[in-house]
């Protein structure tokens, strides 16, 4: 008997959604969404060329290629070229693992490279390193990339002319020489004790010189405050592990790279609702946009980055009220006040919560937010005494820089001669108000070493290609201040130098080419005398620990010393420090619109503006790709005048990415897409123009937009890729500026997504419910919407035989996954997954293995997001193994759902079978073809830069033209765990010899350990506990698919007194309701019937 | 009215139906016999830049294949010695011979800066498939199996067909070809008869707990 299976009827409006279109329920989107590629997908508009003439054309050319005969039936010659001489350690066909570190404004990404033959090809967290415990995000992820940019600074240019190096190094002798005054040098921050040591010596030999830093999304306010509050010198490290409840104020504290890793383990180990002994924390979140943070806060306040200051003083009065604390009282007296409308119930609810919770609680705030802002939330926490026991404070003992205003004034006053710039960009990201790119030509003489060429070094005389973090020897501290070691991976690739070595030059020693500047750092740091370096020994001696250079070893092998942390300090709390930075508030402006500057998910502050990886990750919370957009909420789009449901005739993104033309020829009453309506954002006679974007959840009368972007005349393919927002941007307030025009242009801007055509029509993907309803109903995840009543399995078909005693699989804990990204670039990173540009993407046409889908839920204007990391569900019962008809896709016996590029003729029959839409199909050659002519067929250039190359890894097929791929749960990691076990158990029966711990690269790239992989069914392992877990359920049960990745429900945890409670954790409907909104019988009214979307 | 075909072309479909067999049947065989590893790559024996003999170095000499070959057992690839290896032997052994110019030449006095020596590559999988040599001869495959025998060839050359079908005879029934442990890399050794091989594989087989991968992930990733 033919069984129905009826969809659950689609709500009016739905309570999980994606974007605001699909609320909305236009007839507009509901033509995008229907259509898996977008109308006009497969025309290539330039020549109006269809898929049917291009058959046509096809047949000519193979009729007559086969004329020309049967040349290249034999197989080209190759060949094997050994080593002359066998290099130390190495293996071919066998990784090699170093320990090193990336350095990062505020402190180091601890690492792994793997390499291949000398060349790093992957890097994954430090799991032995103490200040991060092996988390990492998705800018180390991808930094790999940046060390074969073909794009890359390769020459050493004096004024625009290549020369010798020679030439530069008789330059730098002359002023070694001389040594004369009017030096300044401008450098990127970074915690490196070998480049502070240079520094002392450089300012010792070089009279007056001018050593500067800047760092555009530096925390040099936080470090103001710090200064002025606390004393000089002094890092505050909050203990998450210890807290009760956090409350994070305009502080993406958990996403942004420098402290994301370091908070990340004390953090998530209180997010889980299942820990005994310790209850799980509560997140209140007070921000102007959605951040990864906001996104998993179980409060969440909207509120303009400029009224932050007001929010935390409204706070503190509440919480002076309750702990009768005189300092606090003392600070809120001289603390400027605004008059300005927020929501007292919630601050004071809040505040309550803190107050309760003294002693264990967290009080954070951005590092950009003013310093009397800072110094407000100080008083805060001391008032409830969480300084010194959830916020610890470190010395770091940092000598302070001038800033790059006190550098800006000294070429103003023509003090300097000669600037040199070790790395930044400041001609493009210095505050607008100093006019760097001017001040730059006031000196006489500007040497600038970078890794790009770019802004400055077309204003600079001397323009030296940088060395990468991979390619040189350093030091760096961590955030906690454990002193990690940087190695070389390999020899800088275009003859880069690094800042130590130009530091080198300039105090006229020769170039160390080794290790020998950071070994004597490290002597002098361990009070260890080392002899020349030696060949260091395979295995580290227990008795011979004294020897230095066993410990110089052992320091390079785990990548850092052991126990040098920063001292823990408890310095005293000075109210009228805090109090004397109230002078410097400026005033809100309660009606007037903010531009909030924000670190861009993709680009960072632009220096990964050349990384394609990154440009082609979608932004967490837009999902917008290659480009930065202007957020506003939907409010004020109204009152502005932004439209959002704006759906124009489809535009073409030609060849190079962003050259937008306004073509209409295609228009017709189908051919939708969604564009953005351009906005002119001026301030004190400048104007920037962007995409407009309607963000839900946005805080009114307050415009976001992320740095980094629009780039002039770095290289073709960047060009015009997003907006510059620096020309707002002043030094006095870098994270916001107040009183900004904002109107719309009547212009309109395409944008590439990669949301809105996947709409999965609001079933229940991800499950929600709160810690009370979870201690009610343990069970509720697995029961939610039709879970709860399926019928027994009918099924005609027979499972696959599973006989390997290992069966894979996987669980995504939804509880801690942010949608950071970081998986997201790892698994391209592993899996050599190509890069597809704008136009593709605007085509649906993006690789990606794994995305991260985002959903709304509740109220448009405040709503609720959640994250799903979606990769290939590696389903039993798989769909697309049953449509294949090649066998292209199958099943192996250890549960993993196959796929053989060889056998794949490219049907698509499986992407349209599969309910997840994970499978990726390869349209072009992206790895063969320039992007920009992927229309010209053969007459494209083919072959792959050299240095992109030596980036893929080799355990993973490169897939060409034509062929479907997906996510193989790093098959290339399982076979090789499998293989080392057989080795190793040789002739004898291997059933006795288990398989070894591995993980698979998403795994190891999550921060939040929310990714769990392994053998389901080997009893007690991590992943088959996660499975049998009370909040695990599949997606999409009653399509008897049986997925191999369980996901965790997430479960928040509102405090009942706060307003809007209720709607906390009701993304999936109310429970007291129905089962759900989704809840539906078969039968019922209004089927939609399965398949209908497909 | 005349007739429009001749009496001739009665005849015609019959004809046209055997050539088309005939023809039929020779491409077929034509293919399966000339289009197929067994005939294109059977046999591959390129000159290569040095004569190297694995006749006088295995045969006379009596050299292990792992003396050379020296990852074999750890490592996906078996690979190519490298100069230092050649000339551990050779600074003193026909130190100057002609033949080995090239090799001298990447040596080039110790410093190992020469040209190094362009090795003709004959055993060569696809791009999509991963072969690992550890995994096989440290679970009773013998270098034979694949290369054939490497201690006579004057010149090596390709003595079967690596196709996929040729992989997978083995893969679906190893009890044909595994051996002791102790003679992987006897060149020499021989089972006493097929029926010896059969008990001695399906022995190890038992007892190794042998279960090739015969899905296409064991080898496509």
């Amino acid at each position: 008997m033919k069984r129905d299976l009826n969809h659950p009827p689609l709500p009016d409006k739905p309570t999980l959604w994606r974007s605001l279109s699909e609320l909305e329920k236009s007839p507009g989107f509901e033509q995008v969404l229907l259509r898996e590629f977008p109308r006009g997908a497969d025309v290539y508009q330039d020549s109006g060329l269809s898929k049917r003439d291009f058959m046509k054309l096809m047949g000519a050319s193979i009729a007559l290629a086969g004329v020309g005969g049967m040349a290249g039936c034999r197989r080209p010659e190759a060949y094997l070229v050994p080593f002359t001489k066998g290099a130390e350690w190495t293996i071919p066909g066998k990784f090699l693992y170093y320990a090193t570190s990336m350095p990062l404004r505020e402190g180091a990404m601890p690492l792994v490279a793997t390499t291949v033959d000398g060349r790093p090809t992957k890097l994954e967290g430090n799991p032995l390193h103490p200040a991060s415990t092996g988390a990492t995000d998705a800018f180390s992820q991808a930094s790999v990339l940046d060390l074969y940019d073909p794009q890359r600074s390769k020459q050493i240019l004096e004024n625009g002319q290549p020369t010798t190096p020679e030439a530069f190094a008789a330059f730098v002798a002359d002023l070694a020489a001389k040594k004369p005054g009017g030096i300044a040098i401008l450098a990127e921050r970074k915690n490196s004790p070998t480049r502070e040591r240079m520094r002392g010596l450089l300012e010792a030999s070089y009279p007056g010189l001018l050593w500067s830093e800047f760092e555009p999304l530096g925390a040099s306010q936080q470090r103001k405050a710090i200064a002025a509050c606390f004393a000089e010198g002094v890092r505050l490290v909050p203990k998450f592990e210890r807290a009760d409840v956090v409350l994070a104020l305009d502080s993406d504290f958990l996403s942004t790279s420098d402290y994301g890793t370091a908070y990340a383990a004390g953090f998530y180990t209180r997010r889980n609702p299942d820990q005994k002994g310790a209850p799980m924390n509560r997140l209140y979140v007070v921000e102007n946009h959605y951040t990864p943070t906001g996104g998993i806060a179980d409060h969440r306040l909207r509120a303009k980055a400029d009224v932050i200051g007001e929010v935390a003083r409204r706070l503190a009065v509440r919480v002076a009220a309750k702990s009768s604390s005189a300092s606090l009282a003392a600070v809120l007296g001289a603390c400027p006040t605004a008059d300005v409308a927020l929501d007292d119930a919630w601050i004071d609810a809040c505040a309550d919560d803190l107050a309760k919770n003294a002693g264990r609680s967290i009080i954070t705030v951005g590092v950009q937010q003013p310093p009397w802002v800072q110094a407000l939330v100080f008083s805060i926490n001391e008032a409830l005494g969480n300084h010194g026991t959830t916020i610890l404070a470190a010395e770091t003992g940092a000598r302070p820089a001038a800033s790059i205003v006190d550098l800006a004034k000294a070429i103003g006053a023509g003090q300097v001669q000669t600037l040199i710039i070790l790395g930044g960009n400041p001609a493009y990201n210095a505050p607008a108000d100093l006019d760097f790119a001017s001040l730059l030509g006031k000196v006489p003489v500007v040497v600038r070493l970078g890794l790009f060429e770019d802004e400055t070094s077309r204003l600079s005389r001397w323009s030296l290609p940088a060395a990468h973090y991979l390619e040189t020897w350093g030091d760096v501290r961590a955030f906690d201040g454990t002193y990690s070691s940087i190695q070389p991976m390999v020899l800088p690739l275009w003859g880069g130098m690094s800042e130590l070595d130009l530091c080198s030059m300039l105090l006229g020693q020769p170039v160390s080419e080794g290790p020998q500047l950071v070994q004597q750092t490290f002597a002098a740091l361990t009070g260890a005398t080392l002899n020349p370096p030696v060949v260091p020994p395979l295995e580290v001696p227990p008795f011979a620990q004294e020897n230095a250079n066993v410990q110089w070893n052992t320091f390079l092998r785990d990548g850092f010393l052991a126990d040098s942390a920063f001292p823990l300090v408890r310095p005293a709390f000075n109210p009228s420090g805090a109090a004397s930075l109230f002078a410097s508030a400026t005033p809100v402006k309660a009606d007037a619109i903010e531009l909030v500057f924000l670190q861009s998910s993709s680009v960072d502050d632009g220096r990964y503006a050349c990384n394609s990886w990154l440009l082609e990750t979608p932004d967490f919370e837009t999902k917008v790709t290659w480009d930065n957009v202007a957020l506003v909420s939907p409010a004020t789009a109204k009152a502005l005048g932004i439209r959002f449901n704006n759906y124009s005739p489809i535009y073409e993104v030609p060849l190079a990415f962003n050259k937008l033309t306004s073509d209409e020829n295609l228009h017709t009453d189908t051919d939708f897409d969604i564009v953005a309506d351009i906005v002119e954002i001026s301030a004190g006679g400048k104007s920037i123009r962007a995409a407009a974007l309607v963000a839900p959840g946005h805080a009114d009368g307050s415009v976001s937009i992320a740095l980094g972007y629009g780039r002039k005349g770095v290289s073709a393919l960047l060009d015009g890729v997003g907006f510059d927002a620096y020309p707002l941007r002043e030094s006095t307030s870098p994270r916001f500026r107040s009183g900004v025009e904002v109107k719309p242009t009547g212009e309109t801007y395409a944008l590439a997504r990669t949301q809105e055509a996947k709409s999965m029509h609001g079933r229940d993907l991800v499950r929600e419910g709160t810690l009370a309803r979870y201690a009610e109903d343990p069970k509720f995840p697995q029961t939610m919407g039709m879970d709860g009543h399926i019928p027994p399995n009918l099924s005609l078909y027979t499972n696959p035989t599973l006989t390997s005693k290992e069966q894979w699989g996987m669980a995504i804990d939804l509880n801690t996954c942010t949608g950071c990204n970081a998986c997201v670039v790892a698994c391209q990173a592993e899996n050599n997954v190509p890069v597809v540009g704008k136009d593709q993407v605007r085509k649906n046409r993006e690789m990606a293995w794994i995305r991260i889908d985002r959903y709304f839920a509740g109220d448009p204007e405040d709503p609720e997001m959640l994250a799903q990391a979606i990769m290939c569900q590696h389903c039993e019962n798989a769909p697309c193994e049953t449509v294949c008809p090649v066998n292209a896709t199958v099943h192996s016996e250890d549960g993993l759902n196959l796929m053989a590029y060889n056998r794949c003729i490219g049907t698509r029959y499986c992407a349209n079978n599969c309910p997840w839409k994970v499978r990726r199909f390869n349209f072009f050659d992206y790895n063969q073809r320039p992007l920009e002519e992927l229309y010209w067929g053969p007459l494209a250039k083919k072959g792959m830069a050299d240095s992109l190359k030596m980036s893929k890894n080799p355990n993973v097929t490169v897939r060409m033209r034509g062929v479907m791929e997906k996510c193989t749960f790093c098959i290339q990691r399982i076979e090789e765990a499998k293989i080392s076990r057989l080795v190793e158990a040789g002739p004898r029966n291997s059933e006795e010899f288990p398989i070894k711990e591995f993980k698979v690269a998403c795994q190891q790239a999550c921060p939040s350990n929310s990714i769990v992989f392994g053998d389901i069914k080997k009893e007690g392992s991590r992943v088959s506990r996660l499975q049998k877990s009370d909040r695990g359920y599949t997606m999409f049960k009653y399509v008897n698919a049986s997925p191999r990745v369980t996901y965790l429900a997430r479960i928040k945890n509102p405090n009942p007194a706060m307003p809007r409670a209720d709607r906390v954790g009701m993304a999936n409907g109310d429970p007291h309701g129905s089962h759900g909104s989704s809840h539906s019988t078969p039968g019922s009214a209004e089927p939609h019937k399965e398949g209908a979307h497909h | 009215m005349a007739n429009f075909f001749p009496k001739w072309s009665n005849q015609l479909p019959w004809k046209l139906a055997v050539m088309g067999a005939v023809v039929g049947a020779i491409l077929v065989l034509g293919i399966t016999y000339y289009f197929t590893p067994k005939y294109t790559r059977v046999g591959y024996q390129p000159t290569q830049p040095v004569p190297f003999s694995h006749v006088i170095h295995v045969q006379q000499l009596g050299m292990d294949c792992r003396y050379c070959h020296t990852f074999v057992e750890v490592a996906s690839h078996s690979n190519i010695p490298s100069t230092q290896s050649c000339m551990g032997c050779h600074t003193q052994i026909k130190a100057t011979s002609p033949k080995l110019e090239a090799v001298r030449a990447a040596w080039n006095g110790g410093a190992g800066d020469g040209p190094p020596v362009n090795w003709v590559r004959i055993h060569r999988v696809p791009d999509y498939t991963y072969f690992n040599h550890a995994v096989h001869v440290n679970r009773g495959v013998s270098c034979f199996s694949c290369h054939g025998a490497v201690n006579g060839m004057q010149v090596v050359y390709q003595h079967e067909p690596q196709s996929m079908a040729w992989c997978l005879d083995c893969h679906r029934a190893p009890e044909n070809f595994l051996r002791p442990p102790g003679e992987i890399y006897n060149m020499d050794w021989k089972p006493e008869s097929a029926q010896a091989q059969l008990d001695l594989g399906r022995k190890f087989k038992e007892e190794w707990n042998v279960n090739p991968p015969v899905t296409c992930g064991g080898c496509h990733r």
